[in-house]
């Protein structure tokens, strides 16, 4: 079997709130991996801590505990000048573009900055690489000269994207890139993500509370709930037979663009607990259908579901009764 | 006969720039449509296509330099364009309520939740005290809020996102409004949430027989709870109907890139994504159809004056090639 | 018809119409601004042009006319020394503009740095550089500036160092409150992810969006620096006479006005607020048109 190119290993994140010294159990323990080509799609509503785990991948963020195995080095514990000479096989593009590009450099100086950053190339040659990146993110080279603010939304995503896939990196994380977009917009970036991952071969984290879109672009899901992952698997069969019984109801109350498409759908009550006040045990027993006295005391484990590339975190799994009337 | 009718409404952004000249955003350019009692109302469109605009000059609610300049509010048999301002004001919030994005910024953070229900029931009607509090109670149970007694005294910064939504269509349920408007109602919620607050919306809708009208750019939202859908591009509504009408057959060729753009419809992977491109210049629209830079089927008739034309049973499209367009389009 | 451009289509404009409209456009929204602006543009012209301007050296003293009153020959008359006091004047806005000009400089170059610094890393660094800023703050930075001038001897350049220093806590605050508000905004995060050092986030990325704020302070602590200077010259700490600085004529004018010879220190007297006010007008007009927050809001 391959080694992966990213393994996540029971990554915990907790922050103190600085006024009222609070703990906020945002990541807790989530593993998985990741493997070259591959696009992995997270899912999970706010709360659920999954710009944490993005954040932590790429080492924006230095876990509290667990460990981020990429390309067979531990980098969580890396300072931050050895993680700055990551930085060119390590990638994210961020959720809103109107405020990820510095309004005072123009696009071309935008998209160069990781070439001057991590590469000896001369200024020529520099020159034809943005040139070649804006091709490739069909971003017209015209616009090279403008600066963020001239730009709309779909474009300056691409530039974005384009800083991102510069230094060719092996992985990115995408943390919501499309949520802020109009949908016409918003189909142009998938379709451009899809045509990179081709060309490129980077592994693709796309962080989404849009199952619409994950299911479009994912090879593999990861579902979050309250900084745990719920359940994994292989895309088709976490949409098609969802094991857990979060998976379940929130696969349920997804609309699909289309009225014809008839609705089953398990209403959940309630909304998600905060991080701070984190049930004990199971933590979807406050809001599940299916909760027994045993959820609410132990945190259940991951179990394989057939096959064992799906995998679930519900007692109810083994003896079958997971599913969740609809 | 229907609540609420908006005729050929124009609204305009007139300021001056640093170099002195008068310069006008022509923001919304003849818009018209219409939502009747016991039907919900999707108005669809990209940012800055001036659906909440809309809401907002049908409310009266236009801060300079924002200022409709043209066209008729008809509800319920008023022009609310010739009322004065202070029939208006008792207009807003009694006949007329609104539900916003952003619920927890629309709550008074000093006030109760229960008071600021009540003060909404008693500014308009001479009800007394108590009956205004055993009405909120009702409506806050009527939203699905648990133990309404004990939120009354709940302060908005203890309530989530949900439940601020929730408050907030109990205000506006307070004084048994004929039409609600609901602006981007559940964007930022979550969506086991967003499908308890649209279902209460429409529940609402069929119970008390009101008009809505929900401002979306999700189409889902507009697929699974609206009757009609009026699709917005620039200031105007380009297609309206019927929303299983528009879905099996759009005929503008916006609404077509919409619909084609859903993730529904890219995975069924029939055609390459159409769409994108940046949104007119709205100080310096072009003179015929606004859609004509973006549009694969552009010719010299789309620079004339155009119309909302029947091209189908309560099926309005705004496009003088929907032949070359239904010929042209890749199927 | 070569006219065509009548309903709306933008017609040409000439450069001066242009920038004749771009006058207007800000005296419409801030016409003081204009006025402080003709005010600090004539005591240029005055520093400037100076030597072409004086009647008679500044401190040239002529003993056969001490304290003679303003006349034909001295417009503004003479001072104890008998040295004409419109030439002092008018050579004492060199001083006015010497002094404030460094001043903003060396506080710009103080105050930015750590206002970056400090607003980027936050916690305790921050904590603390905020609590040094707060304590500058309490104090009145009159003792404090007459104390260390007093100690370091009262020389042009002590009086500029000590005022620039005194003051780069205004720009710190400043600066840093920028930042602040920009660190929210993501792309500090995208600046980091592809591996800028610490310093290119705070001067390539941080700085170009952080300093209109400080840029709108500057006409403000010009006139603070001109006030401060003449208020340390007055009380004899700082510029010593003769030398033609305002304050110090005003110091030495003082003395004469209770004997009636008012012309001394009215003269220098009059043309100090006229500068601090320009540049009080000025700056008031520079934040309306620089600083996005009053720009924006305006409650």
């Amino acid at each position: 079997m391959t080694e992966p190119l990213l393994r996540a290993d029971k990554l915990t994140k907790h922050f103190v709130t600085p006024r009222t010294g609070q703990t906020v159990r945002a990541v807790n323990g989530v593993s998985f991996e990741m493997f070259a080509g591959q696009t992995v799609g997270m899912v999970g509503e706010s709360g659920s801590g999954k710009s944490t785990v993005g954040r932590m991948v790429v080492r924006l963020l230095k876990p509290t505990q667990g460990s981020v195995t990429f390309r067979g080095r531990d980098i969580a514990p890396l300072r931050d000048r050895a993680v700055r000479a990551l930085r060119s096989d390590l990638q994210m593009v961020f959720q809103d573009p109107w405020s990820a590009l510095n309004p005072r450099m123009r696009v071309k100086r935008i998209i160069q900055e990781p070439l001057l950053l991590h590469s000896k190339l001369s200024d020529s040659e520099r020159s034809d690489r943005v040139e070649e990146i804006a091709r490739s993110v069909r971003l017209n080279t015209d616009l090279l000269t403008r600066f963020p603010g001239e730009l709309s939304g779909g474009q300056l995503q691409r530039v974005c994207i384009a800083r991102a896939i510069a230094t060719s990196p092996g992985l990115i994380v995408l943390d919501e890139p499309t949520s802020s977009l109009d949908l016409s917009v918003r189909a142009g970036i998938l379709d451009l993500l899809q045509e990179l991952r081709e060309e490129t071969g980077a592994a693709m984290l796309f962080i989404s509370h849009d199952l619409g879109t994950v299911r479009l672009v994912s090879d593999h899901i990861l579902v979050l709930y309250l900084g745990h992952i719920v359940e994994s698997g292989p895309m088709a069969k976490v949409f098609d037979e969802p094991a857990h019984p979060y998976t379940q109801t929130l696969l349920s109350a997804h609309l699909p663009a289309d009225p014809r498409t008839q609705l089953h759908r398990h209403l959940l009550e309630g909304e998600i607990p905060s991080p701070i006040d984190m049930p004990p045990g199971c933590p979807f027993s406050t809001r599940c259908p299916l909760v027994r006295d045993e959820c609410r005391t132990a945190l259940p484990p991951m179990v394989d579901i057939g096959d064992g590339a799906q995998r679930a975190a519900c007692i109810r799994i083994p003896e079958g009764s997971n599913q969740v009337p609809l | 006969m229907s609540l609420l009718q908006v005729r050929d409404l124009h609204t305009h952004f007139i300021s001056r720039n640093l170099d002195n000249e008068i310069r006008i955003a022509k923001a919304l350019n003849g818009v018209s449509f219409e939502v009747s009692r016991g039907e919900v109302l999707g108005l669809v469109g990209e940012t800055g296509a001036g659906k909440s605009l809309t809401a907002y000059s049908v409310m009266d609610l236009l801060k300079p330099p924002a200022k409709v300049v043209g066209g008729t509010v008809e509800f319920d048999g008023r022009n609310l364009r010739d009322l004065e301002a202070e029939d208006m004001n008792k207009l807003r919030g009694s006949e007329i309520a609104m539900v916003v994005q952003n619920p927890r910024s629309s709550l008074d953070p000093l006030t109760r939740v229960g008071e600021q229900l009540i003060r909404v029931h008693t500014a308009h009607t001479d009800t007394s005290e108590s009956a205004a509090r055993a009405r909120a109670i009702e409506k806050l149970g009527a939203v699905g809020i648990p133990a309404p007694e004990q939120r009354m005294r709940a302060w908005p910064h203890e309530l989530s996102g949900g439940m601020a939504q929730r408050v907030l269509i109990a205000m506006a349920l307070m004084n048994e409004p004929k039409l609600i408007i609901a602006d981007e109602p559940t964007t930022g919620l979550d969506v086991t949430v967003q499908a308890q607050i649209l279902d209460l919306l429409r529940e609402l809708v069929v119970t008390h027989n009101v008009a809505a009208m929900v401002i979306t750019h999700d189409l889902g939202i507009v697929a699974h709870y609206c009757n009609r859908m009026a699709v917005m591009f620039a200031g105007r509504i380009v297609e309206t109907g019927d929303v299983e009408t528009v879905f099996d057959n759009p005929s503008h060729p916006y609404t077509r890139t919409l619909i084609a753009s859903t993730p529904e419809r890219l995975k069924e992977g029939k055609q390459k994504v159409l769409g994108g491109g940046a949104p007119p210049n709205l100080y310096n629209l072009p003179p015929g159809c606004h859609y004509v830079e973006r549009c694969r089927f552009a010719d010299e008739s789309c620079n004339k004056p155009l119309s909302l034309d029947q091209v189908g049973d309560g099926h309005f499209a705004m496009c003088t090639r929907l032949d070359a367009v239904r010929e042209g389009w890749p199927s | 018809m070569a006219d065509l451009a009548l309903d709306g289509a933008p017609k040409e404009r000439s450069t001066i119409e242009k920038v004749w409209g771009k006058v207007v456009g800000i005296s419409r929204r801030s016409p003081t601004s204009i006025i402080g602006f003709v005010i600090i543009l004539f005591f240029g012209f005055l520093a400037l042009l100076a030597p072409l301007l004086m009647p008679y050296d500044p401190i040239a003293a002529n003993p056969n006319l001490i304290l003679s009153g303003p006349s034909a020959a001295h417009w503004f008359g003479t001072d104890g020394n008998g040295m004409d006091v419109f030439s002092r004047v008018i050579f004492g806005s060199r001083f006015a503009f010497g002094i404030a000009i460094p001043v903003v400089i060396i506080a710009l170059s103080i105050g930015i740095p750590i206002g970056l610094y400090s607003g980027y890393k936050g916690g305790n660094i921050d904590e603390a550089i905020m609590r040094v800023v707060d304590a500058f703050r309490v104090f009145p930075s009159i003792i404090l500036a007459l104390a260390v001038v007093a100690a370091a001897g009262p020389s042009l350049l002590n009086v500029v160092l000590v005022i620039g220093i005194l003051d780069a806590p205004i720009f710190v605050r400043v600066v840093r409150a920028e930042v602040l508000a920009l660190r929210s905004s993501s792309f500090v995060e995208s600046g980091l992810i592809v591996g800028n050092p610490t310093w290119r986030i705070l001067f390539v990325h941080l700085l170009p969006n952080a300093i209109q704020g400080a840029m709108a302070q500057t006409a403000v602590r010009a006139a603070w620096a001109v006030r401060i200077s003449a208020t340390l010259a007055f009380l004899g700490i700082g510029i010593q006479p003769p030398t033609p600085e305002w304050g110090a004529m005003i110091r030495q004018g003082a003395e004469f006005m209770v004997n009636g010879q008012w012309w001394v220190g009215i003269f220098p007297g009059v043309a100090l607020i006229l500068m601090v006010l320009g540049f009080n007008m000025f700056g008031d007009g520079l934040q309306d048109l620089l600083d996005p927050k009053r720009r924006s809001g305006g409650k």
